[in-house]
């Protein structure tokens, strides 16, 4: 009984999101383009709560793996963060696993992440496959601290690309639309703002 | 008494409203605060009102300067779409543009601030991301034969099937640069007019010496870095190993050139701002100002 008003809501949702977003033509409306912002917002809370998860210290090991899997299956394949420094301005590139599994093994006894309650997302353009890819920007407060008082302190700015892609769907033997958001490759860069 | 405080970026002097509160309202209040924060799904979230001011009135994309420069978004950075009423509004243009310069660089007066405002606003000036007349110079490190070299890539949006892409449209490396010097002032090495009668058999004598190949070329000649990038790059003997800087220019505001850079410091006048500005009087002017940038000589 469960699974099956499970499934109803699914495929109503599933509908309804469709009925918004599926018309015809290139260019995206305000209204499509409000709904697919809401989406990206989403998928980037999505990937900040799972951050703060997997570089919090009293995360348990097999836990912070499966939340790592969970953040690898917002990203299209490929993804790959880029961090650059303001003392560094080089950019160092890890594939986003990487740059998990490197948040993971920091070095601190205590870390703090926290989100400024800010973001910006760009229009959305057109590329030569049809897709369509934004930019949301996000800030990040992050602090380190280890047992003997060493404390590390920064801000980051994440400039998240996001893919929108219009898919379809069978769902009770019709053909439904839906636009989907993908995340990927993100520029990391250490402010002084 | 619990204060929270309003803070406005808009009109440079970015002023600050205090409003109280009284303690009877000041549970609900907490619990309201804390209940928003909780569904946002962020997780835990900063609470520095100060710094986040300064993160609103940052340009934090080139996006964001198109918009801010031409009046399509409130000062949160919602988008203004045309059937809204601030849209492209003057009043709001004329904020955004005292706030677009970088206010640290002596070289932009103030007079010549006021009269590109004036002029944008006056001749109804916008910039249009697919309108072409601006393009990336993007500095990069490659690496030949295991030595970092500086690459300097000229980049351009271009229309291909369904949408556009950033192209390559030239390239300026200081490493290529010493095999095309050469001085026409002197007579230097040549092959003489009779050549042809001996079916150019001097060539031999020519080619000899590997550095005066280039006295042998027409006078006309300009070298192309972009094909040298190119074959380096094909042969495997030039990798890229990353981007150091970028910065835009722009020639879309007719009978103006100006600079974008970014620029992460304190303050609220960060992000990316006009670093530039220059008139521009005549066609000529425009023709010099863009082989300047180009490096081209």
């Amino acid at each position: 009984m469960l699974n099956s008003k499970f499934l109803y809501t699914v495929i109503a949702s599933l509908f309804i999101t469709s009925a918004v977003f599926a018309q015809s033509g290139a260019d995206i409306s305000p209204k499509r383009k409000q709904a697919i912002d809401s989406l990206a917002l989403e998928k980037v809370r999505d990937l900040s709560k799972y951050i703060s998860i997997i570089g919090d210290k009293r995360t348990p090991f097999s836990e912070a793996t499966r939340v790592m899997d969970r953040a690898e299956e917002l990203f299209a394949p490929d993804s790959e963060m880029g961090v650059s420094s303001i003392n560094k301005k080089e950019v160092s590139y890890y594939k986003v696993r990487k740059y998990f599994e490197r948040l993971m093994a920091l070095n601190y006894d205590r870390v703090s992440i926290e989100w400024y309650n800010i973001f910006y997302i760009s229009d959305l353009e057109r590329q030569p496959d049809g897709r369509y890819v934004g930019v949301v920007t996000i800030y990040q407060r992050f602090e380190g601290t280890s047992d003997d008082g060493l404390k590390y302190k920064d801000t980051t700015k994440k400039d998240i690309t996001i893919y929108v892609e219009r898919k379809k769907t069978q769902i009770a033997g019709r053909t439904v639309e839906f636009w989907d958001v993908l995340l990927g490759d993100i520029k990391v860069t250490e402010t002084s703002a | 008494m619990f204060t929270i405080r309003l803070i406005s970026f808009i009109n440079r002097s970015f002023f600050k409203t205090a409003y109280t509160v009284p303690r009877i309202f000041l549970l609900p209040l907490i619990f309201i605060v804390l209940t928003l924060c909780s569904t946002n799904g962020y997780g835990q979230m900063v609470k520095d009102g100060e710094d986040e001011s300064r993160l609103y009135a940052q340009t934090k994309q080139i996006n964001q300067f198109f918009r801010r420069f031409n009046g399509e978004e409130d000062e949160k950075g919602e988008r203004y779409y045309p059937n809204n009423k601030q849209y492209r509004n003057v009043k709001l243009r004329k904020k955004y543009l005292s706030i677009l310069f970088d206010e640290n660089n002596g070289g932009i007066s103030k007079d010549l601030q006021v009269q590109f405002a004036k002029d944008v606003l006056e001749k109804n000036l916008f910039l249009n991301f697919h309108g072409g007349n601006w393009f990336a110079e993007v500095h990069t490190i490659f690496t030949m034969n295991g030595k970092d070299q500086p690459v300097t890539l000229f980049m351009e949006l271009e229309k291909h099937h369904q949408g556009t892409r950033w192209i390559i449209s030239k390239v300026y490396a200081d490493m290529f640069e010493p095999y095309f010097k050469r001085d026409t002032t002197k007579i230097g090495q040549f092959l003489h007019p009779l050549s042809h009668e001996l079916a150019f058999m001097n060539l031999r004598k020519a080619f000899n010496n590997p550095d005066s190949a280039n006295h042998y070329i027409n006078k006309r000649f300009r070298p192309d870095h972009s094909t040298l990038f190119l074959y380096e790059v094909k042969r495997g003997n030039l990798r890229f190993k990353t981007v150091e800087d970028m910065k835009f220019h722009f020639f879309q505001a007719a009978g103006w050139y100006f600079e974008l850079s970014l620029f992460n410091r304190p303050g609220y006048n960060t992000g990316w701002l006009i670093s530039n500005l220059v008139k521009i009087n005549t066609d000529k002017d425009k023709e010099i100002l863009r082989k300047h940038l180009y490096y081209e000589k």
